[in-house]
């Protein structure tokens, strides 16, 4: 029961993040502003639904794979960030 | 718990939707590239959601998706370098960000 | 009698033991990572330590180690990155829900003395941190980009160079 109500405050939360990721993508005014609004909210987004799925998980190994996706997401998304603004740094011309 | 995760899953989406205007939209390469790493990154969400909702195989689903949604933008970013095969460091700054450089330190002490 | 070497003297450790070390602790990870994506099947086992051989092997071919990780610190250091990206979060959340949006973007340049990895550490992990996000570096410079220059978020970017100029066994020249 107790895993159920943390299944549903962790994966509420998640969902929360993840819109204001796609809101601030959406509304931040340029475009490393929105990389900001991304990389950080859309990161906790994912955090969050995968440990409120790990309490519905049966098995370690399912726990442990849980663990991994998001091990690789938080790396990527430090590494892709950073490779993305260097990007644009390079190419952008001043848009608004 | 069937019924809300479904809604979670609906929800995740719906965000996805969102990114997408931004892809369509751009104005930028980097911003339609981020927006369809935010698509990554939610799919990734989609798939926990659905892994744990009708088969946790789907776990594998996610961790490839996710493995490829980085490797995409690492892509992107090469193919952004003069030489398309290099590392955006070997490019100085552009123009536009040594005023906004510039700016942000006047701004700073008035 | 051996002589000590002085107190307070650059300790650095031997390469090879830093290479041993290395290889110790990837191979480890590599076959971790089997372990889990096999669900630890026995038939898995047997491949799995060539994989993981050969993955190691590639992996210090590509990235040679140079600097020595301490990984208990890593592990100290967590809770900490994981309460910041946290803060992260909900600030750029509550930016971006707020109607009125308090955005003030702006530039600034560090200067940062780490060696390249432990650079692409730090940025990686500033941009996971409240308000600033790292783009890369240019004459040993790191460019950061601040969601709001009247936020003070900068205020963290010395302390971060310091914890992972820490985990590479550095003091860093920062105070």
């Amino acid at each position: 029961m107790m895993a159920d109500l943390a299944t549903y405050v962790l994966t509420a939360l998640g969902l929360v993040f993840f819109v204001a990721g796609t809101v601030g993508l959406l509304r931040f005014p340029d475009t490393f502003s929105r990389l900001h609004a991304l990389t950080k909210a859309d990161n906790l987004g994912l955090g969050f639904i995968a440990l409120g799925i790990a309490f519905q998980t049966e098995t370690w190994a399912q726990l442990a794979m849980l663990a991994l996706i998001w091990a690789l997401a938080l790396l990527a998304a430090g590494t892709v960030a950073q490779l993305v603004a260097r990007a644009a740094l390079a190419t952008t011309q001043e848009e608004e | 718990m069937t019924v809300w995760l479904h809604i979670v899953a609906l929800g995740l989406l719906a965000s996805l939707g969102g990114a997408l205007w931004r892809v369509w939209r751009g104005p930028s390469q980097a911003d339609r590239m981020m927006a369809a790493q935010l698509v990554g990154t939610g799919g990734v969400g989609v798939m926990v959601v659905l892994a744990a909702l009708q088969d946790w195989g789907l776990l594998v689903v996610a961790f490839a998706l996710a493995l490829l949604a980085g490797l995409a933008a690492v892509g992107f970013v090469q193919a952004q370098t003069p030489d398309g095969a290099g590392d955006p460091e070997e490019t100085a700054p552009s123009r536009p960000w040594k005023d906004a450089l510039a700016a942000t330190q006047a701004e700073k002490k008035p | 009698m051996v002589l000590t070497p002085a107190l307070g003297a650059h300790y650095t450790c031997p390469m090879d033991k830093i290479f041993l070390k290395a290889a110790f602790h990837r191979a480890m990870l590599f076959a971790g990572g089997w372990l889990v994506l096999t669900n630890a099947q026995h038939d898995a086992l047997a491949p799995g330590l060539g994989v993981s051989i050969a993955a190691t092997w590639l992996s210090l071919r590509l990235l040679p180690a140079r600097h020595p990780v301490m990984l208990w610190r890593l592990a100290r250091h967590l809770p900490r990155f994981v309460a910041g990206s946290l803060k992260g979060g909900v600030d750029v959340a509550l930016r971006a829900f707020s109607p009125r949006m308090r955005l003030n973007p702006g530039w600034i340049e560090v200067s940062c003395d780490l060696p390249d990895g432990a650079r692409a550490a730090l940025g990686g992990e500033l941009s996971l941190m409240p308000g600033t996000l790292a783009a890369g570096s240019a004459e040993g410079k790191l460019l950061v980009h601040l969601l709001d220059t009247d936020a003070g978020h900068d205020t963290a970017i010395p302390r971060e160079a310091a914890y992972i100029a820490a985990l590479i066994g550095r003091r860093s020249q920062q105070a």
